[in-house]
């Protein structure tokens, strides 16, 4: 309404004849107000983007690099340490999303069905809290050949269930996978709750009306009407993934022999270890097309909601 | 009857897993690296948190490192706060022909991996003698803390009615003028929500402390955590638990002193 009445007034003759000098200088003042953040953004994060985008495309030389098109992304799919990479992050994809949001999803359901639940979240929701550098070192105690985990199945008896954890592929990624649902699930439980409070009680009454009691009350009345907040845990929780790095450097540096690594894992040893600059640029620009691919339909969403 | 009681027993059994690692962090954490037999202590036996805490701040430069981290946060979290709120006034308050454009401009930064970031990042503070150095640091905290403290006062100060900024320039109040006092000061709520989330930020960040510093008078807390990690079998896991335990202990506070706040937080961040 506001809207229309503005661009109204714009049209009649009085204002027009006004205008002409204002916006521009009222223009200019905003780009006085935008100009710090645009230049810290643009020279630090989009400049740098720009700059590995382009970088990818070049060979591994230091100096008289030469254009070599897409030989970086094609000796990726070629190389045994990157492939095995690959296959960690799908790993990665799997676990982030059914471990957080199976657990997290029926501790929820759970702790809200009784009164002492605020307890019980409170146990789940506290690693979120911790730093993932530090959720590495705990993990990394229990995780030792001769950590925690392996002296408290030795002392129940059950040394047959020892194993090097974090030394063999693929157990170890799986392991840290684990570690970092630990974190993880306490967001999707909290997401959760919020949905499940959000849900209109009259629907779950008539739904008692209707004889529908437990699981085919969940299945048809409560689960559908978490689809909307299920989206965006499912969106967190692959980017959160994706993007884990932390956890993988401190817990083993993408190793025994390269074999925890994850894209967000290759791209820096390629860079910093390997000092092959090229590649590692087509690895972040591989990994930056799989976040945004996978976060897309989540994205939606929110760039409707903000523009 | 019998659902209710699996579904109890499934909630506390949960529950107390899910407190194993913690309860072990602050166990063998806090005991002292001479009882310490190399394997993990199940009961508190001995007590040696300070001993512990006494060595990480020697071999790991855990003090200067805390400092560091205490002032990049601080400093590049208010800095990027003040920043992203003047971009803020300027696309809601302010008349600029394209205010989605400079939106994504500001906010795209957010979406994608640090990796895309790091090497040319690391090469040009290599050529302008900003690697290993503090201010190197903070300008890049600053930058990254942005676009999501925009994106917040962005929303926040969208609900400030148009006609007090109308009111005041009728007044003749220059645009600097009104920022400084209608939208400052109202928006000083969402302006402490997000100095607290890029706070936290900048306090877990590991990835930019290892790529572009390595001395422990520059480095921040995570990357002095990670060389502690590093020198694990030398100076004994109760000394790493111990720098894990202290590192945590700001962040968890702010969190329980600002679940709420946390919460709503997470359904708008990605």
């Amino acid at each position: 309404m506001s809207a229309t009445l503005e661009r109204f007034s714009t049209r009649t003759p009085s204002t027009s004849r006004r205008k002409p000098r204002r916006p521009l200088r009222d223009r200019l003042a905003s780009i006085a107000f935008l100009l710090p953040a645009v230049v810290l953004v643009t020279l630090l994060l989009t400049a740098p983007f720009a700059d590995t985008v382009y970088r990818s495309f070049f060979d591994d030389r230091f100096v008289h690099q030469s254009f070599s098109g897409f030989a970086n992304y094609h000796r990726m799919f070629s190389d045994s340490a990157v492939l095995k990479s690959l296959l960690n992050t799908l790993f990665w994809l799997i676990g982030t999303v059914v471990l957080p949001i199976g657990l997290g999803l029926s501790i929820a359901v759970m702790t809200n069905a009784v009164k002492w639940g605020r307890i019980a979240r409170l146990a789940i929701v506290l690693p979120y809290a911790i730093s993932g550098a530090a959720v590495a070192v705990v993990w990394n105690f229990m995780l030792q050949s001769d950590g925690a985990i392996n002296s408290a199945l030795k002392s129940l008896g059950l040394s047959s269930l020892q194993h090097d954890w974090l030394l063999n592929w693929p157990l170890n990624t799986v392991v840290m996978i684990i570690a970092n649902a630990w974190q993880a699930t306490g967001v999707a439980v909290i997401l959760f709750l919020v949905g499940l409070q959000a849900i209109p009680p009259d629907t779950i009454e008539a739904s008692a009306l209707d004889g529908a009691y437990g699981w085919t009350r969940f299945r048809h009345v409560v689960f559908p009407q978490l689809r909307p907040v299920t989206v965006v845990i499912v969106g967190i929780s692959l980017v959160n993934g994706l993007k884990a790095f932390d956890l993988i450097w401190v817990l083993s540096q993408g190793g025994p022999a390269r074999s925890t690594e994850t894209l967000a894992l290759t791209m820096y040893w390629e860079t910093f270890v390997l000092q092959r600059p090229g590649s590692g640029a087509a690895v972040a620009v591989v990994l930056t097309i799989v976040v945004v691919a996978v976060s897309w339909f989540y994205l939606r969403r929110q760039l409707r909601a903000s523009y | 009857m019998l659902g209710r009681t699996i579904r109890n027993i499934a909630v506390i059994v949960l529950s107390l897993l899910w407190l194993v690692p913690t309860y072990l962090l602050i166990v063998n954490g806090v005991s002292s690296v001479k009882g310490f037999t190399g394997t993990a202590h199940w009961l508190p036996t001995s007590f040696g948190f300070f001993d512990n805490v006494s060595t990480a701040w020697s071999v790991g430069s855990f003090g200067p490192a805390m400092l560091n981290s205490l002032i990049y946060a601080v400093v590049s979290g208010g800095l990027a706060v003040l920043v992203a709120s003047l971009a803020g006034f300027a696309v809601v308050a302010m008349p600029s022909r394209r205010p989605a454009f400079w939106f994504w401009v500001i906010y795209a930064g957010t979406l994608f991996p640090l990796q895309m970031f790091l090497r040319p990042l690391f090469s040009s503070y290599a050529k302008l003698n900003l690697y290993d150095t503090r201010l190197g640091l903070f300008i890049i905290y600053t930058a990254m803390c942005i676009p999501f403290a925009f994106f917040v006062m962005r929303n926040y100060l969208a609900a400030v009615p148009r006609e007090m900024v109308e009111a005041a320039r009728i007044d003749g109040a220059p645009w600097w003028r009104v920022f400084a006092s209608v939208h400052f000061p109202l928006g000083r709520p969402a302006m402490a929500a997000a100095f607290i989330f890029q706070f936290v930020w900048v306090w877990n960040d590991l990835l930019f402390g290892i790529t572009l510093s390595f001395s422990p008078g520059v480095r921040p807390l995570m990357a002095a955590l990670a060389g502690l990690q590093g020198n694990y079998s030398t100076v004994g896991p109760p000394v790493v638990l111990a720098g894990a335990l202290i590192v945590s202990l700001p962040t968890v506070i702010l969190f329980f002193a600002f679940q709420r706040l946390f919460v709503s937080s997470l359904r708008t961040n990605i």
